[in-house]
């Protein structure tokens, strides 16, 4: 949990680091976020407060937590392998607290689908999403699901050149809970920043001009990221959600500029502000550190440059004598001979 | 003696008060007593040549005094300045004396005593001393004398006694490899052997207890220095027999292994550490293995590859293999264990790949090994269970080679699929819509909405919205970290599907991570499907087996003549076919012809398994009956030859007789007609026995003019042919499914959602088409059956007889026993946690588009949903049987687990304390159930099999496409 991503502001030539280091930190918080061990905690910190609660009702709630993690091969030997069919334990003398649970809940999904693994499903469409946004590597731009809810991601991003340039805004991307289903998500910066597209008030960027109609497998959260990069870039005054920025924007450029640049530095001026979200993965900026900060930049780069040797460090598993190119077993040249 | 009494007590006997003094002596005062001893010495030594006049033991107890306390000052030297030699050592070295005081025993009698004395003063010196002595001739000569004088016969105590020297000697040589040099040219002046240490410890190899232990350590030793020093490589490689002897001993061994094991229960499927332990002739043969499996790991190449090819040609082969197609049931199971056995055993890669090339290239009476195996999963029986064991095995190696071979081979080209479903392939499924459809094959019975277990009402997580949590009636919780998060409940969750979610992460991470050595992605892209069609295989198969096989067909006596109608291709590929030949046999679909299916319709549904003689009556009677129809399409899987022969007879017995006379004589090709099982069913009863004779006496009736000495084995012959006949055909839904057939065939009829008339539903769509070319098959003769054969190889395609049978295993779920089932699941999830796009995509991905032909693990789920459902529908106390039985595996798996927290063993026990488990009946439970309600645990385990399968699909959503870093 240590691992909250730094920032830090300083000279333009320690950005590069910075915007590194922050992309990496993401990704180790991406295994953390990970719904499996996310939950395994949640379920812990449940379960632990319920036997508080209630000393008696669950005294074997440590055992069952295990089960998870003990799921080991049983039948078969030695070989990793997979486990077995595994039912949790039997609480002895436990009570059931149960809920209703509202029936639209409970009802079965017109494809046949169960509805209580909706959320399973909804949860791990979200993390495709955002495995595909690291795919993208989308220039400038960083997000980070929440810790509550995977419905909500946090995000920074760094406008490198052009009218915006040197501007660091932070938003937060709203996904329906219906996604992907619905309509497509929406990009709120933390500040509003003077932008035609954005609304003044709330911050809201206007997405859905770009995604109309959302479509599943055909639109993408890391599309809504680049669209909101390319509008700091690209600047559209059609149908404004800022109709003064709008209009100065084609009325008086260099007035706009001005507007711009008081934006940025307002937005830049609250850069170390606590995140406005109570949430442990919100995306918080702490200015340079080296006591902290050099050591994980060092750690980074050194990771960077030799990829091939910590590939070497793991334990691989795997055997294959296959040589490339062919479909025949032990075709390698390398295999001993056998007669 | 009196060394022995100093070595062993550190000399606390003190008589002289040298050792206590030691210390503060000045070494000048230390030469002058050990030169004063030995003027002594010498003394008697020449007073008293042994050979003239009888030494008094007087005398020799004196000199043993004397040379004790010399042997202790030289031990206790230092080294001189800049390593010269001490004035101790170098006295000894001038004076000759250790060569002396050797000649000097020589010359008495040269008793064991003796012996045990000298090897114990060497090793004491050799062991202790401060200074390097081995370097020194004086020195060494004698040593060398004494170890090669105690070569050959010897008492267990001086052997005991040489071991531990030689041990000890290798230590030194291990330490410091300047003496090595040393060994070898003393030897070369004795004339003996180069390397006397090494070949002294060759014998004691495979000696069990400390001796052997101690040996092959030394050896070990020596293996290692090998792996530096080319010399001692080569010498090993090419003077001694070493290797040989590794190997052979491992045949000698094995050959004194039971050759059938007192199985605990129905439930035994693999040797687990406590069963071998119980059997000091499988605990020696592991030691030897595993022996072999260090020196592989540490020594020279050429040792290594030497030894590789002895264990490959002087025990697999010759041994293992035999072993494997022996007659009984019960000696074939046997092997297999051992088999599966050894493979978890060796861990150095290159000895893996020995056995590994023995299961997957070797062909054993023109049968490839895998191919016997594999069909053996579908026995009766316990070789079946215990064959699907050796494939959980082999699975879990995450070997491309066994991969390969089992399945990829067959998925490369693409067939299985549309051609407009190639894309589909690497595509990733992003809203767990694959997830989603298997999950919602649940048994309506066991779904967590319809009447929530017990169980699971505990369980309900929160699945916080996110953006509107303060609407929720939920409440703020710290936890140890300082976070807060949302605590509540909303939606009953499955918790143990997280579990499943953990797990699938956990296998696919390191199964991920374990194919990052693989040569290919294996994504319908590389390798190519183009280049792998059937015809280019052929090439690229007939080359490989060039290569490095004997290609069966090519060394075939007969010429290889054109079949009577030249097939519509231009060229029937020999090796390709011998693939797709598999498709007779087991994705065939309803292969049973029509007359013996009504035969068995008409018959009463069996009890299921209750009585197994009468069950295998039945089955023999089925097999006469199912010749008429099906002994066609057995011939289809000989050679070609053979085929061409038959219909020149016409006759039909003849006919029959010939083939089996050939069939002795040309093994088949496909690996169905070994021999491993008929005989063995004798065993079980008498009654079999009387059911199997009235076969043979049919067989006899029909072979009425076959009046030679082989008749009762050409009767056994057949047998096996029904044999595996009835499992060919039985291995689909549709067939006679191996031991359940008449029941699953009257179950088709009863089922209405798996014939083929129900044509509307898409998932069976396949088996609508299968049909009539199958019936066409089956009505057509002689004649047209070769061109339909070499045609069907060409166009149908086929997923590899591994996926066939597992899958066709899994469709019998509802009456195999649960062990079966869990072997089966625990398999099949095994195989779905690879990240192979290809692999992935055949068993995971629900929209995938497949051949008719091609059953998918979706269909067969779906087909399984629906024999559940039929069964809840028909029995009203079947939910209170889900109940039952999930409390009773529940019980199980936490007496499971009580066994794992119990003994805090290595990780490798916990599996076997799980087989322990697995004998044990379940404890009683409110209700109890008994096990043989097979189709209720069935049900409950096919539930959380979809769980598992559903997870694995959501996991391989995200992992599979995340670049792979920790």
């Amino acid at each position: 949990m240590n691992l909250n991503p730094f920032w830090s502001m300083s000279t333009n030539t320690v950005r590069k680091v910075r915007e590194r280091s922050s992309f990496s930190a993401l990704k180790a918080n991406f295994c953390q976020v990970h719904p499996t061990h996310k939950r395994e905690e949640r379920q812990k910190n449940r379960i632990f407060k319920r036997s508080q609660r209630d000393s008696h009702t669950l005294k074997r709630s440590d055992g069952e937590e295990q089960s998870g993690e003990q799921q080991q091969p049983r039948a078969s030997p030695a070989r990793p392998s997979f486990g077995k069919k595994q039912l949790p334990s039997i609480p002895k003398n436990a009570v059931p607290i149960t809920k209703p649970a509202s029936p639209a809940a409970m009802a079965q999904l017109a494809n046949g689908t169960h509805a209580s693994y909706g959320p399973f499903y909804l949860e791990y469409s979200l993390l495709a999403e955002f495995t595909l946004v690291i795919k993208q590597k989308l220039p400038g731009i960083y997000v980070q699901p929440s810790y509550k809810s995977a419905l909500m991601w946090f995000g920074v991003i760094f406008i490198r050149h052009g009218l915006y340039q040197d501007g660091v805004f932070k938003f937060t991307v709203y996904i329906p809970d219906n996604y992907p289903d619905g309509e497509c998500p929406r990009v709120v910066f933390d500040i509003p920043v003077f932008h035609p597209l954005v609304d003044p008030v709330s911050g809201e960027l206007d997405v859905r001009r770009a995604f109309t109609k959302w479509r599943r497998n055909h639109n993408h959260i890391w599309q809504v990221l680049m669209y909101a990069r390319t509008v700091f870039y690209k600047i559209n005054t059609m149908e404004p959600l800022n109709p003064e920025a709008a209009v100065l924007y084609d009325k008086d450029v260099q007035l706009f500029k001005s507007k711009v640049v008081d934006s940025v530095k307002l937005c830049n001026s609250h850069l170390f502000d606590q995140p406005k979200m109570d949430d442990p993965y919100a995306i918080s900026f702490s200015s340079w550190n080296p006591a902290i900060h050099d050591e994980a930049k060092e750690r980074m780069f050194t990771h960077k440059r030799r990829p091939e040797d910590h590939q070497k460090g793991l334990q691989v598993s795997g055997l294959s004598w296959v040589k490339p190119g062919s479909t025949q077993p032990f075709s390698r040249d390398d295999n001993p001979p056998l007669s | 003696m009196m060394m022995a009494s100093m070595v062993a007590n550190g000399n606390r006997d003190g008589r002289q008060g040298e050792a206590l003094v030691l210390k503060g002596v000045d070494p000048e005062t230390c030469m002058i007593v050990f030169k004063n001893h030995w003027a002594q010495v010498v003394k008697i030594l020449e007073k008293h040549d042994p050979l003239r006049s009888n030494t008094s033991s007087n005398m020799a107890s004196a000199v043993q005094n004397y040379v004790e306390h010399m042997l202790f000052l030289l031990m206790e030297e230092d080294a001189g300045q800049a390593g010269a030699m001490g004035p101790i050592l170098e006295f000894v070295v001038m004076e000759n004396v250790m060569e002396r005081l050797f000649l000097w025993s020589l010359r008495r009698q040269f008793t064991d005593d003796m012996k045990l004395e000298q090897l114990k003063m060497y090793e004491m010196i050799v062991g202790q001393a401060r200074q390097p002595l081995l370097h020194h001739k004086p020195v060494l000569r004698p040593l060398m004398m004494l170890l090669s004088s105690c070569s050959g016969t010897a008492g267990p105590e001086v052997e005991a006694e040489l071991v531990s020297l030689l041990n000890q000697l290798c230590c030194v040589l291990a330490k410091d490899q300047s003496v090595l040099e040393l060994f070898f040219h003393t030897s070369e002046d004795q004339g003996a052997a180069n390397f006397l240490i090494f070949s002294l410890l060759i014998p004691f190899i495979h000696r069990e207890g400390l001796v052997g232990q101690q040996a092959r350590d030394a050896l070990l030793l020596i293996m290692s220095l090998s792996a530096e020093n080319q010399r001692v490589a080569q010498h090993i490689a090419e003077n001694t027999y070493f290797c040989p002897v590794l190997a052979t001993g491992l045949s000698g061994l094995y050959s004194s292994l039971p050759t059938k094991l007192e199985v605990p229960g129905e439930e035994w499927h693999c040797l687990h550490r406590e069963d071998w332990l119980q059997m000091p002739t499988l605990v020696q043969f592991l030691n030897s293995l595993e022996f072999c499996n260090a020196v592989i790991q540490v020594a020279h190449p050429s040792i290594r590859d030497q030894l590789v090819s002895y264990i490959y040609n002087g025990f697999l082969v010759p041994v293992l293999a035999p072993a494997l197609h022996k007659l009984t049931l019960e000696e074939v199971m046997t092997t297999t264990a051992y088999l599966d056995l050894f493979v978890r055993s060796v861990s150095e890669p290159i000895l893996l790949q020995t056995f590994l090339s023995f299961i997957l290239l070797h062909r054993h009476e023109n049968v490839h090994i895998l191919d016997t195996l594999v069909s053996r999963i579908n026995t009766p029986f316990q070789l079946g269970t215990v064959s699907l064991a050796l494939f959980q095995t082999l699975i879990g190696l995450y070997c491309e080679d066994v991969m390969l071979q089992l399945i990829l081979r067959y998925l490369i080209p693409c067939n299985h699929m549309m051609l407009s479903q190639r894309r589909v392939v690497k595509e990733r499924d992003f809203y767990s819509v694959s997830a989603a459809k298997i999950l919602a094959l649940t048994p309506s019975c066991c779904s967590p909405e319809h009447s929530p277990p017990p169980l699971r009402q505990l369980d309900s997580i929160l699945w916080s919205k996110g953006t509107d949590n303060k609407t929720e009636e939920s409440f703020l919780e710290e936890d140890g970290s300082g976070y807060s998060c949302v605590i509540g409940s909303e939606i009953y969750l499955d918790v143990n599907y997280l579990h499943y979610l953990y797990n699938a992460r956990l296998g696919i991470s390191s199964c991920t991570r374990a194919c990052q050595v693989w040569s290919a992605p294996y994504d319908g892209e590389d390798p190519p499907p183009e280049e792998y069609q059937p015809s280019a295989l052929e090439e690229a198969g007939a080359r490989g087996r060039q290569a490095q096989t004997v290609n069966p067909k090519r060394s075939h006596p007969h010429p290889r003549p054109r079949p009577p109608c030249p097939p519509q291709t231009t060229d029937p590929a020999p090796t390709n076919q011998l693939e797709l030949e598999w498709d007779d046999s087991y994705d065939a679909g309803p292969v049973v012809p029509p007359e013996a299916a009504t035969a068995e319709s008409s018959r009463p549904p069996q009890p299921p398994a209750a009585e197994p003689p009468k069950h295998i009556q039945e089955m023999r009677r089925t097999a006469i009956m199912l010749v008429k129809g099906s002994y066609i399409e057995e011939s289809d899987f000989q050679d070609d030859v053979m085929v061409y022969d038959l219909v020149a007879k016409k006759d039909e017995d003849h006919f029959k007789v010939s083939s089996l006379q050939e069939k002795d004589e040309v093994p088949l090709s496909n690996g169905l007609s070994l021999p491993p099982h008929p005989t063995n069913m004798e065993v079980n009863s008498s009654e079999v026995t009387k059911g199997s004779k009235e076969v043979k006496a049919h067989v006899a009736d029909h072979n009425s003019n076959l009046q030679s000495p082989l008749a009762t084995e050409v009767g056994d012959d057949l047998m096996d042919q029904y044999e595996e006949l009835i499992r060919t055909l039985g291995s689909d839904e549709a067939g006679t499914g191996g031991s359940s057939h008449v029941k699953t065939v009257d179950k088709e009829f009863r089922n209405p959602v798996v014939t083929p008339m129900e044509e509307d539903e898409v998932d069976f769509s396949s088996f609508s088409v299968d049909t009539p070319e199958l019936e066409k098959q089956h009505s057509s003769l002689f004649g047209t059956k070769l061109r339909s054969g070499s045609t069907r190889s060409h166009s149908v395609p086929f997923t590899g007889p591994f996926v066939s049978v597992l899958l066709s295993r899994l469709e019998n779920m509802l009456d195999n026993s649960l062990h079966v089932n869990l072997l089966l699941t625990g398999i099949l999830a095994q195989l779905a946690a690879y990240p192979q796009p290809l692999l992935q995509s055949f068993l995971l991905n629900t929209n995938m588009v497949f051949q008719p032909s091609v059953r998918s693990l979706y269909q067969v789920l779906a087909s399984l949903k629906n024999q559940i459902e039929q069964q809840a529908s028909t029995k009203k106390d079947f939910p209170e049987l889900i109940t039952s039985a999930q409390h009773c595996l529940l019980a199980r798996e936490s007496s499971l687990k009580g066994q794992d927290t119990n003994s805090g063993d290595s990780r490798e026990c916990s599996p076997l304390e799980a087989g322990r488990m697995m004998k044990s009946s379940p404890p009683p439970q409110p209700k109890t159930i008994s096990l043989a309600r097979t189709e209720v645990f069935a049900t409950v385990l096919f539930t959380e099999f979809l769980k598992e399968l559903a997870a694995i699909a959501q996991e391989h959503s995200i992992l599979s496409h995340v670049p792979m870093e920790e």
